[in-house]
């Protein structure tokens, strides 16, 4: 995941079970609420974050984790629109994703 | 409807079997992402944006009821009601578990469906028209021979890994709606002077980031070599298709690079190596696929029905229905009826499962419980009595499915975009959205008349935006949405390239962009004149000025 850091950042993933999308938490724990996201201002934090998601890959839990530049909404999200619409779920139906529910499916697995 | 032998169930169930392995062995961690990544593809299960996409494959486009009202059942049971129908004649559910897929396959298979050779470098789900084996404008049926690409192409060793997916469409009507040109193969079938039957054979079309209409290598292909000679185009380019470079590995850059006749060269030289080895089947086999395709056995009807006219005359949507989403079927008095997945406020190419069912209830009813899917991303029941027209309009109006767009501009091709998709770099679904909006009056539409307008989110062009009478290219331009318009593609029989209009436009300008190129048309065009004649005769220079306009 070595690459450039700019800006703060958040971890998002895919869990590996079911593919939803989640977001890493100060614990390295994982949530599909974005809100509960650690965020990293500094590139020693976000490689701290990343080390802690490469276990998770590795003990399989999720697949393809990577920092992401963040900005605050009330709160940690995604600052790009890609990673934005992760977040959020399909625009054209909001009846679906965590517009709806942060929790519609169980939180994802504990560990790290 | 062809039927599955013990063979094809053995081999279907086994890989099934298979993959439930394979996912187990993932789950455990004897598998990384990077090993099980390829093994998932091959049983067309992708990570997309927000999850796991399982693409399942609706072999040359047509299936049973049994076989949708499963599709609907796993709608309902693993996922989230709905399906999204593509232009692969495939359909795509959006959020699967990985863990459930291997449940997913198994129930598919129990219908005799799989989701093989809906992903990976392989030769993919051979399309065809829609309305094979019963349109009126068809030399013969291509289902038998599409059927037979597919026994021959799936887990074909050699082709297997070829250095780029690999698409392969057949036609056997006048009318090319399954966009022939458009593909990596592209096969037409024809009779020769003798009353034989045989194949044109195109290569290297295909669509992505550099858009080129295939060629033709062969005039005329006896039916017996089929299989043999596509071998042969399949080993050329697998032996010589570039590998170093993704953007540069489907066929269609190796015939530009070779030049069509060259590559015709080469295979003739490689089919003459191969074609007495037993490759191509024996005409009993041919014989034995082609029985299943037998048509029904319709009564010739009276092709005039006052009491359908007679509503049409009262019901100017049903006329208009009528008008656009029927088509003329070999036996007289019967038609093939297009549904289209294209309501008001609806995502192209969606159905509920709810829908699913109730087509596949129709289909038992009124069209020989068959079904069929369109490049278009419609559902077709094909084989309906005209007399039963009416009642058919009222079950699908009353149920959201009866939008008599077909073939008028809200009829478009969209693909999922940024709304669903990790490639696209745009969101497709919202611009149709808002240009369906703008166009909502069926009267206007029906005015404006055949209109083909294709979105894609992004440069792999899944939404054929080339062949769009009017195209929309969704790019990324410094983190905003940026929608590009161009003009004059064709996926039809006189396959054209569409032409870049000019600079693009923000999410609003874009469908400002449309009304305009549509105002112009309407200004300009000759007594019964469609679009594309009209964009042919009088060239870009006026939309683009139109477009661009300061004012």
């Amino acid at each position: 995941m070595a690459k450039k850091i700019k800006g703060p950042q958040l971890i998002i993933a895919n869990r590996l079970d079911d593919g939803r999308v989640v977001f890493m938490t100060p614990d390295g724990n994982w949530t599909a609420d974005v809100a509960r996201a650690a965020v990293a201002d500094t590139p020693e934090g976000v490689e701290e974050l990343e080390a802690k998601a490469s276990i998770s890959e590795k003990n399989n839990l999720v697949v393809d984790p990577q920092a992401v530049p963040a900005e605050d909404q009330n709160g940690a999200f995604p600052a790009h629109m890609k990673q934005a619409m992760q977040a959020k779920g399909p625009s054209v139906r909001p009846d679906l994703g965590y517009q709806v529910s942060h929790t519609w499916e169980t939180n994802a697995s504990e560990g790290n | 409807m062809y039927a599955y032998d013990t063979f094809d169930r053995n081999i279907i169930d086994a890989r099934v079997a298979e993959f439930r392995d394979q996912v187990e062995r993932r789950m455990k961690g004897e598998l990384t992402e990077e090993e099980f990544r390829p093994l998932r593809l091959m049983n067309g299960l992708y990570l997309q944006l927000h999850a796991y996409m399982l693409r399942v494959a609706v072999p040359y486009g047509t299936m049973s009821s049994k076989q949708m009202h499963r599709l609907a059942d796993i709608a309902t049971k693993y996922d989230k009601g709905y399906g999204h129908f593509t232009t692969r004649q495939n359909i795509q559910y959006n959020w699967p578990k990985l863990v459930e897929t291997p449940d997913i396959l198994t129930e598919l298979a129990e219908v005799e469906m799989h989701a093989h050779q809906t992903s990976g470098n392989c030769i993919r789900n051979t399309t065809t028209d829609q309305f094979a084996g019963a349109t009126r404008d068809e030399v013969e049926d291509p289902r038998p021979y599409a059927e037979l690409i597919r026994q021959w192409s799936t887990f074909h060793p050699e082709f297997s890994f070829l250095p780029r997916k690999f698409k392969i469409a057949i036609t056997g009507a006048g009318q090319d709606r399954a966009a022939v040109k458009w593909h990596d193969i592209g096969l037409i079938l024809r009779k020769n002077d003798a009353g034989e039957t045989g194949f044109e054979v195109i290569v290297g079309g295909g669509m992505g980031r550099t858009p080129v209409i295939g060629k033709t290598i062969r005039e005329f292909l006896p039916e017996a070599d089929l299989l043999s000679y596509l071998e042969a185009i399949l080993r050329v380019y697998n032996e010589q298709g570039r590998r170093d470079n993704k953007y540069k590995a489907r066929i269609k850059i190796l015939v530009e690079a070779l030049g069509a006749e060259e590559y015709a060269r080469l295979t003739e030289a490689e089919w003459q190596k191969i074609k007495d080895q037993h490759i191509d089947v024996p005409a009993e086999e041919v014989a034995r696929i082609k029985a299943f395709f037998t048509p029904p056995p319709l009564p010739v009807l009276s092709d005039d029905v006052p009491a359908v006219d007679e509503f049409a005359n009262q019901n100017f949507i049903f006329k208009t229905w009528l008008d656009n989403n029927t088509n003329p079927h070999k036996v007289l008095g019967h038609v093939n009826v297009t549904i289209s997945l294209k309501p008001h406020d609806g995502i192209p190419g969606d159905a509920t499962d709810e829908q699913m069912h109730l087509v596949a209830d129709l289909a038992e009813k009124y069209s020989q419980s068959e079904i069929r899917v369109s490049h278009e991303q419609n559902l077709i029941l094909p084989h309906v009595a005209k007399q039963d027209l009416v009642e058919i309009w009222k079950i699908l109006d009353a149920n959201g499915l009866g939008s008599a767009n077909v073939g008028l501009l809200t009829d478009m091709i969209v693909c999922p975009g940024m709304d669903y998709c990790a490639l696209a770099n745009a969101r497709s679904i919202p611009i149709g959205q808002a240009i369906a909006d703008r166009f909502d009056d069926i009267r206007r539409l029906q005015d404006i008349g055949p209109l083909k307008l294709k979105i894609s989110g992004c440069i792999n062009s899944c939404g054929h935006h080339h062949a769009g009478h009017i195209g929309i290219l969704g790019v990324d331009r410094r983190g905003e949405e940026n929608y590009q318009i161009s003009l004059g593609g064709s996926g039809a029989e006189d396959a054209t390239k569409a032409a870049l209009l000019g600079p693009g436009f923000d999410e609003h300008g874009i469908v400002d962009a449309v009304e305009k190129v549509v105002a112009v048309y309407l200004g300009e065009r000759e007594e019964g004149e469609e679009f594309l004649a009209t964009y042919r005769r009088i060239g870009a220079a006026p939309f683009k000025e139109a477009v661009y306009d300061a004012d």
